[in-house]
């Protein structure tokens, strides 16, 4: 028998091993196609009804790839830690550093290959089905299914990459380790020796120290400081989950008998904390960031409509030049006008986009002006205006806007050679056009002063006609014809003016309704929340594998610790409880401690739109999504349970 | 007053698997009596072991009855064993048996913790036994931290803090020096004149065994012989190794 022949006798006998490190490669491979056929799909994109479906799935996507490092990472350094012993031994019987490093690279890259070739295959059959529930439950069945080289590429490099990272890294260990270090570790002891209860309290006080500071400076700060305090988190997080065992398990000595009750579940959960640190740390966050995100999204998703409705006072809003290649307005209002679905209001207001050189530099500065009598009949308010004088008008809801009314603010339109200034008569704030883009702020001036810009200033005439109609939700059909008419005629239209810094006709002239925002937003959101529902699936069934595995890795010591005990007299029971109350924890603390991360995050943010009692939605998602959680963690413990129990007891 | 009393105790291996039959105990008696201190020794292979597990209710017998302290153990149920050794038996392994992550002081009142008892009397015991085998000094410490001898005396006071009737020992020197050894058996000496606890040993050591006041010899799974302490322990020492050589059989080590 020739050592090749033990080498592969022994892989078969422990053909379990092999399997389970290739079915997690293999997973990883086809979750991640499975994403990447999402990601890559043309036809969304061309859809054009998800305009910025790759910038949306983009935070996804990166969660992604950081979890498939730690995913993967984590298959390969338990495998190697059975492997380790192994090597240990075949390298005392003579085998040298190079054969080693072969049988690693051999072994590592059957099983690489075999997980990319079955990964695709499962991706590719499984993807379609996903892909089709996708789309299905957010109502965009027109869009096919396809494959492209980006998806392959995309996920084969990315596995590739970690895997060979992973492989590298466990090379370099085992050629620097000599035989005895490979033989013989004591992980106990050196887990033993990592404690600091000081470290612990540190860790907690950090936690929701940096919590409690988020909550008192989110309503204040800026973008930075929500990342510093997230960061002081995550770090407080990290700490805890390391090191607040032994800070409990100091506290608990203070109660002698209260200690000595817990004795073994608390040193035991010190060291199973202690190993599993980074994978604990990464449900958490993995939880955390899931349920705030889904919580958001299934929020947003349920407003689309307040979100439309809000964003657009009128059903309809077109641009359009005056010149003269242009629908008509007679033309326009026969499209929408439907028997079953009227028009119930029509107004049409005339702006003039001027366009003003900058004294001195190259560049232009542009405002957008209308007359105050088109305002006060768009507002039905009464305002009044002299020569000369102006109001700053911006298209937003007041609480939007901030406070910065300096008033008495001069104006200059350039007339001919002479400036015509005119003085500011405060700010208006109020949403009564729908969301046209370079039309958000306007100058209101009178009558007269509009006529005399329009005719002398320089820049150019258009007319944004607002339509009702008596049902919104039924014009989805006129929205798409206008919308092509309007693409059409802009296309063919002269340019407004063939200067940087001007939008361009097909820019400029455009359409804004509800049923088209209300479809983006209801398909956006509702897309995103699908993927990160699935993702989240994934991250919760991955996370749970990694902690299984590690958890089954060291089940021989285990079992060595409960046969010990087992002689001085444990009962069969005592055993169960005893393994029960350790997965419980192990199991339910990163669940309880993300989900409680999360449902304060989601409180801090909700401070934004009053406070998450004033939005009983939000907490009503949060509730649903957390107990759907909490169902899927119960089911995992209860499974691994009673794994762990029927092998040791 | 027997502590412990076994009748015809048969062991045999291989029995349901069909495979190759093997008989490790054929039909074994003997009864200890409360406060002796007793060895059991043969060459390697002669169901030694096999018979101290029966004994103290680790294993399970083919057929036979055995009785500690008047309950018969071999019709206990798995759990009614575990509760039973740990309120009766006091154990000491060759492999010291000691948990890493506690340190000697938590591993000594483990059996106590099992059994629910008193913050104050776990305390109060730990003190008491830790002076009676000279290991104060390294009670927080951890077993990987300390010397074999002192693991050693930290497994013989774990198997004495639940107070049991009877102590087991297997192979209690195997893993130690010879100074270390005599500490340790020093210890037993010490457990069954101060404690009045019997202790029953199984050993290859000739040395550990000179200690005890019986030998009980056994081969191919029978009694063969048994010798009882006369004069002193050097006379002893030399019977045992005498009684050694007509056990025979190449098989034998020391």
């Amino acid at each position: 028998m020739t050592f090749k022949q033990i080498v592969w006798k022994m892989a078969k006998v422990q053909y379990k091993k092999y399997l389970i490190y290739f079915l997690c490669n293999s997973f990883a491979v086809m979750f991640f196609f499975m994403f990447s056929t999402v990601y890559f799909n043309e036809r969304i994109i061309e859809a054009k009804k998800l305009d910025g479906i790759q910038d949306a799935l983009a935070v996804p996507a990166v969660a992604l790839v950081v979890f498939t490092v730690f995913f993967i990472s984590y298959a390969h350094n338990v495998f190697m830690k059975r492997r380790k012993s192994e090597f240990g031994l075949f390298m005392t019987l003579g085998m040298s550093h190079r054969d080693i490093s072969k049988l690693l690279l051999l072994e590592n890259g059957v099983i690489g290959l075999c997980s990319i070739v079955t990964g695709i295959i499962g991706g590719a059959i499984f993807s379609r089905l996903f892909f089709l529930l996708l789309m299905k439950s957010v109502g965009l069945e027109e869009i096919p299914f396809h494959f492209n080289g980006s998806m392959f590429l995309y996920s084969i490099a990315t596995f590739a990459l970690v895997f060979l990272a992973a492989v590298g890294k466990s090379l370099f260990f085992t050629l620097k380790k000599d035989v005895i270090q490979s033989l013989r570790s004591n992980r106990t002891a050196e887990t033993i020796k990592l404690k600091s209860p000081l470290f612990g309290g540190f860790g907690l006080v950090m936690m929701f120290g940096s919590i409690l500071m988020l909550y008192f400076s989110f309503s204040k700060s800026n973008g930075g400081e929500l990342l510093l305090w997230t960061i002081g988190v995550l770090i407080g997080l990290y700490i805890s989950l390391n090191q607040s065992v032994s800070f409990l398990i100091e506290l608990a000595k203070k109660n002698k008998p209260f200690y000595y009750r817990r004795l073994l579940l608390l040193t035991s959960l010190d060291y199973k904390f202690k190993q599993l640190t980074s994978i604990l740390m990464l449900v958490t966050v993995m939880i955390m960031v899931t349920i705030i995100y889904t919580t958001l999204l299934l929020t947003i998703y349920q407003s689309s409509e307040k979100d439309a409705i809000e964003g657009n006072p009128y059903d309809i809003a077109i641009v359009q030049a005056k010149t003269k290649n242009n629908l008509s307005s007679e033309e326009i209002s026969s499209i929408i006008n439907k028997q079953d679905n009227p028009i119930k209001q029509h107004l049409k207001m005339p702006i003039f986009y001027s366009i003003q050189t900058l004294p001195g530099v190259e560049g232009y500065f542009t405002n957008v002006v209308i007359s105050v009598d088109d305002f006060n009949k768009l507002t039905s308010q009464q305002k009044q205006l002299q020569e000369r004088e102006y109001i700053n008008y911006i298209n937003e809801a007041p609480e939007y806007v901030g406070n910065s009314n300096d008033d008495h603010q001069e104006l200059a339109f350039n007339i001919g050679s002479k400036e015509r200034t005119y003085q500011q008569k405060g700010m208006i704030a109020v949403k009564s056009i729908n969301n046209l883009s370079y039309l958000h702020e306007f100058i209101i001036v009178n009558q007269a002063e509009f006529e005399l810009l329009k005719k002398n200033a320089d820049g150019f005439a258009a007319e944004i006609q607002l339509f009702n109609v008596a049902n919104w939700k039924n014009t989805a059909d006129v929205v798409e014809i206008l919308d092509k008419k309007v693409k059409h005629y802009s296309k063919t239209a002269p340019q407004i003016a063939d200067r940087a810094g001007i939008p361009s006709q097909q820019e400029f002239f455009q359409m804004a309704s509800k049923i088209d925002s209300y479809q983006y937003h209801k398909n956006s959101s509702g897309i995103l929340f699908c993927v990160i529902s699935f993702l989240s699936v994934i991250f919760f069934f991955g996370t749970f594998i990694l902690l299984y595995l590690n958890l089954f890795s060291e089940l021989d010591l285990e079992q060595a610790k409960y046969q010990k005990l087992y002689k001085i007299g444990i009962t069969a029971r005592e055993v169960k409880r005893f393994i029960s109350n350790e997965l419980a924890t192990l199991f339910f603390i990163p669940l309880v401690l993300g989900t409680t991360l999360a449902y304060l995050y989601v409180a801090i943010l909700a401070t934004d739109v009053g406070g998450i009692m004033k939005n009983p939605e939000i907490l009503l998602h949060f509730v649903i999504i957390a107990s759907g959680y909490l169902c899927i963690q119960a089911g995992y413990f209860f499974y691994a349970r009673r794994k762990m129990c029927t092998n040791i007891i | 007053m027997v502590i412990l009393e076994a009748d015809k105790i048969v062991k045999i291996y291989g029995e349901t698997s069909g495979e190759s039959v093997t008989k490790a105990l054929s039909g074994i008696s003997l009864s200890v009596k409360q406060g002796e201190f007793v060895a059991i020794m043969g060459p390697s292979g002669s169901g030694k072991t096999t018979l101290l597990n029966i004994l103290s209710g680790i294993d399970k017998p083919t057929s036979g009855v055995m009785t500690i302290a008047g309950h018969a153990i071999n019709k206990m149920k798995r759990d009614e064993l575990a509760l039973f050794r740990r309120k009766q038996i006091g154990f000491v392994f060759q492999e010291f048996n000691l948990l890493d992550s506690l340190t000697v002081k938590e591993n000594i009142i483990l059996p106590m913790v099992l059994e629910k008892k008193s913050a104050a009397e776990m305390e109060e015991k730990v003190q008491t036994l830790a002076g009676l085998f000279e290991i104060e000094p390294i009670l927080q410490k951890y077993p990987y931290n300390i010397s074999g001898g002192q693991q050693q005396r930290t497994a013989v006071s774990r198997a004495l803090v639940n107070n049991p009737g009877i102590i087991f020992a297997d192979e209690p020197t195997g893993n130690l020096d010879s100074k270390s050894s005599t500490a340790i058996m020093e210890c037993f000496e010490k457990i069954v004149q101060e404690l009045k606890t019997t202790v029953l040993l199984v050993t290859h050591d000739v040395f550990a065994a000179s200690y005890c006041q019986k030998v009980i010899f056994i081969k191919d799974g029978h009694i063969h012989s048994y010798i009882v302490k006369k004069g002193s322990r050097k006379e002893f020492l030399n019977q045992i190794i005498d009684n050694l050589a007509v056990l025979g059989g190449r098989t034998y080590d020391i």
